[in-house]
């Protein structure tokens, strides 16, 4: 009895843990986005850190991207065209490719990319602010640590997260054109139709809206988990622990719920 | 200068260029930039026919159909739409034929015999005609079973061709076992190397025929050989084979039938890999017929009299 | 000495637990008051930040980071930080912590010594460092 007690309350505990940190992150966000919409937000410094921050997460990386990008692009393509003609569905070859690529891997790698390169950067980075007393410096001196620390961090993440993935899409699309139709316009036509079939409005958006999801997830989570950090040094990789998992369940569960919203 | 700052302007600079030109593609592709073109087809069912269902020309897609409805006469509209560009395909004499394959989604197939004809116009009416092939193979498989059983019967060990042969059988052993007596029918020594060079030819073809007729594919070609066998036939003895002739060409074209229904059932089974019973079972059923058919081949082979006429010596 | 954390708003203090931004040069931490408090662009925020240090004698560490300062640099780094806030009030808090390999007293006078600055610097310290304050007057 006192065993079946103990449980109960030990889920209980978990489930208000879960719903401070969802109510925690979602405060954040809204003050964030309230922020957004404030015209002071957006001075010259803003844009400046917003700036760095975009090189740092996007730019300084991109090659190193790229390169992975096609490589994984290039696998797929050729598993997916060899499959498709062993059962003879050549047919369904480049629709297949797009979809699985362009609409869902790519992405999904981007997303997970960023949130282990910039992600944990960025929970690191916070927690250590708020361990050493740098955030309390900020709110004495009356800087909104919000305006120049966070929110360049999230409009960064975003544009990121959604230029890299654009690009690596269309990088992968220019890649299956050229595995399934070789270096000629022969194949334009056709694949123009598949494009055609596939990007209707609502695919568009739809990929547009989880690829800003996804940029939101790997850094929005990271800074409120930072934020939660107890000021002590020991609990730093602990915040970050906590953060990488809560990154990884998040971009999880966008992919799927997008997922059920395209195919069911 | 600001280095941070010119590479973060370039990404951004030439990410938002390739999204507006990857946009603008997608504008043309999804034909924002063109006239949409609209087709009504009318049709007696609308079995296997939904929005979204792909219109196809040659292989390729050029449009779908949009919407589907009962006009007032309980009639079936279906609404098509394509681009303009696309359009071009589209002739007065196109014919509009609902596939419903086996694998894969239902189409509509369109097919123009007459690129010189005039094009269709906008808004206009056709008729959807179904081809359900799924329904049709096992009364395919009937046909053709049928067929190679007229076959049979025509070949049959007492049958009409079975005796002409024998009769045909002597009046070459005679030709034969006199030499001076063919090249005496003939006139030349050169006429009677032909019809030996003719007769070993019509022998190898018999024997590759033989091979051929075991392969489901190779019966298109044989139909060929066959008509290459009677010439040789007819080159040797247009009068005593008259008959035979009649009754190979009987055979023939019972084959060639036979053929034709068989090709378009191996079309079918070719996009099937071993799937579901009702497949196993067909391909079953087209082996035997091809069984048959081979076995048949064999005993004409055997039956045929210069096939087994060593003696034929070349001058 | 529990009271001066709980100072009002008017209070610019200058303490070991408000520490530099660490990942920002000495000048972009005093900066980023005028430009975050009264909005002024990125230039004239410099310029002000600039002036300051210049104002304090120490403007060689404009570009320096928090870990490359020497514990006197980092005081004064905060200090024109507190001074950039213009309140009316500026509390130095228990400023051995801060500047221990100095004799800061001293130091602290050298720095309100200089031509540019105006006002009063309260200076909160343990009571048992009393005499240190009275010889560096004495000094004088």
């Amino acid at each position: 009895m006192h065993f079946l007690a103990a449980s109960i309350e030990s889920l209980g505990a978990k489930l208000a843990g879960w719903f401070t940190i969802g109510y925690g992150t979602f405060a954040f966000l809204t003050k964030a986005s309230l922020l957004l919409l404030d015209r002071t937000t957006w001075n010259h410094a803003t844009f400046d850190v917003v700036i760095k921050q975009v090189y740092f997460t996007a730019v300084q990386i991109l090659h190193v991207f790229l390169g992975y990008s096609l490589v994984i692009a290039w696998l797929i393509i050729s598993i997916i065209l060899s499959t498709a003609r062993d059962f003879g569905l050549t047919a369904f070859a480049s629709e297949m490719t797009i979809r699985v690529l362009v609409l869902e891997l790519l992405p999904f790698l981007t997303a997970l990319f960023i949130a282990l390169r910039s992600g944990s950067a960025i929970n690191t980075e916070v927690a250590l602010m708020q361990v050493n007393n740098e955030l309390d410096a900020l709110a004495h001196c009356k800087v909104p640590p919000m305006q120049f620390e966070f929110l360049p961090r999230l409009v960064g993440g975003v544009i990121s997260v959604v230029l890299l993935a654009g690009l690596a899409g269309l990088s992968a699309l220019l890649l299956a054109y050229l595995s399934i139709y070789g270096a000629s316009i022969a194949g334009f036509e056709p694949f123009t139709h598949t494009m055609a079939k596939i990007f209707d409005f609502r695919i568009v958006a739809g990929l547009l809206v989880k690829c800003a999801l996804f940029g939101l997830a790997v850094t929005l989570i990271p800074l409120t988990a930072g934020l939660e950090t107890p000021k002590k040094h020991f609990m730093v990789p602990v915040s970050v622990l906590r953060g990488m998992m809560r990154v990884f369940f998040a971009i999880v569960a966008i992919e799927v719920v997008s997922l059920a919203l395209k195919y069911i | 200068m600001n280095k941070l700052h010119f590479k973060v302007g370039l990404f951004a600079a030439a990410s938002l260029l390739l999204g507006a030109l990857f946009i603008a593609y997608l504008l043309y592709a999804r034909g924002f930039f063109e006239n949409t073109y609209r087709l009504q087809l009318a049709a007696s069912s609308a079995d296997g026919v939904a929005p979204g269902v792909p219109l196809v020309f040659s292989g390729i897609e050029i449009g779908s159909v949009t919407t589907l409805g009962l006009n007032d006469y309980g009639g079936i509209v279906i609404q098509v739409e394509l681009l303009e560009r696309n359009a071009k395909w589209l002739k007065q004499d196109s014919t509009f034929t609902l596939d419903k394959p086996l694998v894969g989604g239902a189409k509509i197939r369109i097919d123009s015999f007459n690129p010189d004809a005039p094009a269709l116009p906008d808004n206009s009416t056709m008729l959807l005609l179904t081809s359900d092939i799924s329904k049709e193979i096992p009364v395919l498989v009937e046909r053709v079973k049928a067929i190679l059983a007229n076959v049979e019967h025509l070949t049959r060990k007492d049958g009409e061709i079975n005796t002409t042969l024998a009769n045909v059988q002597t009046v070459t052993g005679r030709m034969t076992g006199e030499y001076g007596m063919l090249e005496g029918v003939l006139g030349s020594p050169e006429k009677a190397r032909a019809v030996t060079d003719s007769l070993d030819k019509t022998r190898a073809l018999i024997t590759r025929l033989d091979g051929l007729a075991l392969k489901m594919d190779g019966m298109a070609a044989k139909t060929d050989q066959w008509l290459f066998a009677r010439n040789g036939m007819a080159d040797l003895s247009r009068e005593s084979l008259a008959q035979v002739k009649l009754m190979l060409d009987d055979a023939q074209s019972s084959l060639k039938k036979a053929d034709a229904l068989m090709a378009n059932a191996v079309e079918i089974s070719a996009n099937v890999k071993e799937g579901t019973q009702d497949i196993a079972k067909l391909r079953a059923e087209i082996d035997d017929a091809v069984r048959q058919a081979s076995a048949l081949v064999k005993e004409i082979n055997k039956k045929w009299p210069f096939a087994r006429n060593p003696e034929v010596k070349l001058p | 000495m529990a009271g001066v954390a709980a100072l009002s708003d008017g209070v610019a203090r200058v303490a070991l637990e408000l520490p530099l931004r660490a990942n920002l040069s000495a000048l972009d931490n005093i900066a980023l008051i005028p430009l975050y408090q009264r909005h002024y662009g990125i230039s004239e925020s410099t310029r002000q930040a600039q002036a300051i240090l210049d104002q304090l004698g120490h403007a060689e560490i404009a570009p320096l980071r928090d870990p490359d300062m020497t514990p006197a640099q980092r005081f004064v780094a905060k200090l024109a930080r507190a001074l950039i806030l213009k309140r009316p009030r500026l509390v130095i808090d228990r400023p051995g912590a801060m500047l221990y390999d100095v004799p800061y007293p001293e130091f602290i006078q050298q720095l309100a010594a200089q031509d540019a600055m105006s006002g009063i610097w309260e200076i909160f310290d343990f009571s048992w460092n009393r005499n240190l304050y009275n010889q560096a007057l004495l000094s004088e």
